[in-house]
């Protein structure tokens, strides 16, 4: 696993490793950045395959950070408005990736063949399920709640972080007239546009992150 | 059990004796019989026990106090302040309160950081109490009952989190003088002392390259453990550490700047929590922000910020101007008079200004602006009370009188009763008459400013084209406003007739009084008792068969009453032995419609292929690829049954709907239901009708449909909805 890691996980690995706690959580937030490239990362899907950020370059690369029995996420899979969005974005040609990064013993935690389960059951249309039980993606991109989404543009630069829509609530009422962000970076990319809210607070369950080793 | 049962009993007898004789017993002496907190049954799950508790035992006219909703946590669990951190949600509180009772915002302690490594939660451990302070109106009466509903949800988590709610009912007597309940006064203080007090000095925030930097006059030092915790969730990375240090204009707190860092005005705040000698202290600041800092474009900030709202904001409505509101407001109540339950009502009062007219036009003039004087006093009266509600934080709206069953049937014993003079069973004031001119013309007058007030009453089931948007618009204004556009629907209410009586050529084309206006006249009744029917199946549809018998007692008891007075009208003493009975025979009939109406849960499930709306049903459906019909309804509504009549149950829409696979979805706002209230809100509207189509793509937006429907138009928005899916497929 080892020789996997890239440059900037290794970086920032060593950071982890050595700062205190304050500086450590300041880290967490820190490493993605939206006009800059979005950090790679390596991780393996549910079918063990392993998956990296540069396989997916030219296309757009959408993250979703999930954890199946949040709340939250419970929200937008129970009234099939995440897995709609997963087939449209995938329709027009995004790439999918949901992203699990609790460990062993949290809550959400999944192995691969859970991990397709979920998505056959869930009628979910992902690309592929990461799985990050040691949460190193998650850290990389400072990922804090489930859902978090992560928009990264053909070129690998990030162009959206943030919330799946504008109504923090777990109440599926509070999906009606939902502003989709993913929706509206997505159209604005397409078109050509900038992004007119890049970076918006996430919210939801806080993402169950694996203790430093 | 023991202990319990005594403590309520003397709670109960010190209450008694409290109501009795406020002046003749010390409080002191009450107290210790009240020993008894005044607190809410609790909801209690593992991870937290929730309850509501009172500083009052009673409540006096007029006075404030203060309540708390009190959350007694597990070990290791917590629930999140306003601006709950990294994740979570902060809690919440609408209230549902007694007429005139209204209650302030949630008073925030200073919240803790709690580490959920790596990310920082800002929230409460243990024991909290968020106070809130309630008005008791100025016209409570000792003796009735001022009762308070806190509806709560809170989000409580340990690693995980499970969104939680509860309602938490408190029901106080009113009394001549408060009585203060110690044993909830005591911790209720103590939180309140422990708020954050106002920090004395103004803060500065300036850009520091990618950090921030947040100066601080007033603390010199730096202060020990110092955090900032703003209010706003899109300022700061709330889990970066601070660092302090004393600069040459007090101390400086640096921050690191949110991922998504936006300001949208030239102010931030937020709570500082220093320790002081060892003690933990807090206080509320505001800091002004350099303008370089600050977004210009309102955005995702305010909207993700999870304060208390109180009134859903407005989708629709907002974006009417208030010349637009006051327009649409003007043309609906221009339109109001040709409902059918008023079209009677306003033509009667012609009639009576034709045979004026002979007389004096004058007097004709002085009836129509009294008319007037009484649609503007009702509409105004009608719209404060929507407003209030409104601003409660109750889900009420246009109509809301029609969702209590009592009133519905009130309603149907008045349209009953103006049918009945109608055809001459009984006329009033015809006694006055006798009397002498002078009474009998004072009697016109309030008659012509009761008729107005009348034809407000009986036009409310009716929600005109038009006045849906303009009302929606008002309850969301400031009150002045609000009360503009009202004004507005009044005055082209009145206009026709406030026309006519000042246009004695218009009066002119009536042809001359006659025979031919008594049989009018009675013709006229009939469409009041259809109306009063109408009013019955609605009572019906809300309380059940228990609903009509008291819709028909009441209706058999004021007819009943009318004519004992006609018949012993002229008879001496047997005038009061029927005045006494005739008393007797409302008050008992009333007491029987308040008891036996009680409104029924009505039922969701619906024959046919029109299924219940919900939020989840939409999205879900929209999901599979199918369009969306939603109607929101109501029994009580005219217009909407109109519509089901001429348009939705037409067979070439029905024929549309199957053939493009439409689901047709019904939202029934018979009785109250805060989740379609809070809906019709979310496209601007303040009541029914309502009717969206959704696209067949996931979360398109609706297109809502005028008021009026024709099954053309409903054939030709099911096409547009169904071949948006035919274009997204094709994408």
């Amino acid at each position: 696993m080892k020789a996997h890691l890239t440059r900037q996980t290794f970086i920032a690995g060593l950071a982890l490793a050595s700062l205190s706690f304050g500086a450590t959580v300041a880290l967490a937030q820190g490493s993605a950045k939206v006009g800059a490239p979005a950090p790679v990362f390596q991780a393996v899907d549910a079918d063990g395959k392993t998956r990296s950020l540069s396989e997916f370059a030219g296309k757009t690369v959408i993250l979703e950070w999930t954890n199946a029995d949040c709340p939250y996420v419970r929200k937008h899979y129970n009234s099939a408005t995440m897995q709609t969005l997963q087939k449209d974005m995938t329709r027009e040609g995004a790439v999918w990736l949901s992203v699990v990064s609790s460990p062993v013993g949290e809550q959400g935690h999944v192995e691969g063949p859970q991990a397709k389960e979920l998505t056959v059951t869930r009628d979910a249309a992902p690309t592929a399920v990461l799985l990050d039980p040691d949460s190193k993606v998650a850290r990389a991109y400072g990922a804090t709640t489930t859902p978090h989404i992560y928009i990264i543009d053909p070129k690998g630069t990030l162009a959206y972080m943030g919330a799946i829509d504008d109504k923090p609530s777990s109440n599926a009422a509070s999906l009606t007239g939902a502003k989709s962000y993913v929706r509206q970076a997505m159209a604005e990319l397409k078109a050509g546009k900038p992004v007119s809210e890049a970076a918006t607070k996430a919210y939801g369950c806080a993402v169950k992150y694996a203790p430093v080793s | 059990m023991a202990p319990a049962f005594r403590n309520g009993f003397l709670r109960k007898t010190g209450l008694a004796l409290a109501l009795l004789a406020p002046g003749l017993l010390a409080p002191g002496l009450l107290a210790s019989g009240l020993a008894v907190a005044a607190e809410s049954a609790a909801v209690s799950t593992p991870r937290v026990t929730v309850t509501l508790l009172s500083s009052r035992d009673a409540v006096a006219p007029g006075e404030r106090f203060q309540v708390a909703l009190v959350q007694k946590m597990a070990r290791g669990w917590h629930t999140y302040w306003q601006n709950p951190g990294d994740s979570g949600e902060a809690t919440r509180i609408s209230w549902t309160l007694s007429q005139g009772a209204t209650a302030g915002e949630i008073q925030w302690p200073a919240p803790h950081a709690i580490p959920v490594e790596p990310l920082v939660n800002f929230g409460f451990e243990g024991t909290l109490l968020l106070p809130v302070e309630i008005a008791v109106p100025q016209d409570a009466k000792p003796g009735e009952r001022l009762t308070l509903t806190a509806n709560a949800t809170w989000l409580v988590c340990e690693k995980i989190c499970i969104p939680e709610e509860g309602a938490f009912t408190l029901d106080l007597p009113v009394a001549a003088a408060a009585i203060v309940d110690e044993a909830a006064q005591a911790p209720i203080d103590a939180a309140r002392a422990a708020l954050p007090a106002p920090a004395g000095f103004k803060g500065t925030l300036a850009g520091d390259g990618e950090a921030l930097a947040l100066t601080l006059p007033g603390l010199s030092g730096p202060p020990s453990e110092l955090r900032f915790f703003p209010l706003s969730d899109t300022l700061i990375d709330h889990a970066a550490k601070q660092d302090a240090s004393a600069g040459p204009e007090g101390t400086v707190l640096r921050l690191a700047r949110s991922n998504a860092f936006k300001i949208t005005s030239g102010e931030v705040a937020g709570v500082l929590t220093f320790k002081e000698g060892g003690l933990a202290r807090s206080l509320s600041l505001v800091a002004t922000a350099d303008p370089a800092l600050v977004t210009s474009a309102a955005g995702s900030a305010d909207a993700l910020r999870p304060a208390v709202v109180r009134i859903p904001l407005p989708v629709e409505g907002a974006d009417l101007t208030l010349w637009a509101a006051l327009v649409f407001a003007f043309a609906g109540g221009l339109i109001l008079n040709l409902m059918p339950c008023v079209l009677p009502v306003l033509f009667i009062k012609a009639l009576g200004f034709a045979q004026l007219a002979r007389a004096s036009r004058a007097e004709v003039r002085e009836q129509g602006l009294l008319f007037l004087a009484g649609v503007i006093v009702t509409f105004l009266a009608l719209a404060s009370m929507v407003m209030a509600f409104a601003a409660l934080g109750s889900s009420v709206g246009w109509g809301f009188q029609l969702q209590s069953p009592p009133l519905v049937i009130a309603l149907a014993v008045v349209m009953t009763l103006i049918g009945l003079n109608l055809l001459g069973a009984f006329e009033i004031g015809t006694s006055a008459a006798g009397v002498g001119h002078g009474l009998a013309s004072r009697g016109g007058r309030l008659g012509a400013f009761m008729t107005g007030a009348l034809a407000v009453v009986v036009a409310t089931p009716c929600t005109a084209p038009f006045m849906g948007a303009a009302v929606g618009y008002a309850v969301t204004q400031p009150p002045a406003l609000g009360l503009a556009v009202f004004l507005a629907l009044a005055l082209g209410f009145a206009l026709p007739v406030v026309a006519l009586s000042f246009a004695p050529g218009l009066l002119r084309l009536l042809p001359k009084p006659g025979r031919w206006m008594l049989i009018l006249k009675q013709a006229f009744a009939f469409p009041m008792f259809a109306t009063a029917i109408w009013l019955i199946w609605v009572a019906s549809v809300q309380a059940g068969p228990g609903g009509v018998l008291a819709a028909l007692v009441a209706v058999l008891a004021a007819g009943f009453v009318v004519w004992l007075v006609g018949v012993t009208r002229d008879t001496g003493r047997g005038r009061i032995l029927s005045s006494a009975l005739a008393v007797l025979v409302v008050f008992a009939a009333g007491w029987f419609v308040v008891q036996s109406a009680a409104p029924e849960a009505t039922t969701d499930a619906r024959a046919g292929d029109i299924q219940a709306w919900t939020p989840e049903r939409v999205a879900a459906l929209q999901g599979e690829g199918r369009p969306v019909f939603v109607n929101f309804t109501a029994a009580w509504c005219i217009t909407c049954l109109a519509n089901e009549r001429v348009a939705l149950s037409r067979q070439e829409v029905k024929d549309a709907f199957a053939e493009l696979k439409v689901n047709y979805l019904k939202a029934d706002w018979t009785n109250r239901n805060s989740q379609i209230a809070q809906a019709l809100a979310e496209q601007g509207r303040a009541g029914v009708p309502l009717y969206l189509f959704y696209p067949a793509s996931k979360g398109g937006q609706p297109e809502v449909l005028p008021q009026l429907l024709t099954p053309d138009m409903l054939v030709t928005a099911a096409r547009r909805a169904a071949g948006k899916e035919l274009k997204t497929a094709a994408r």
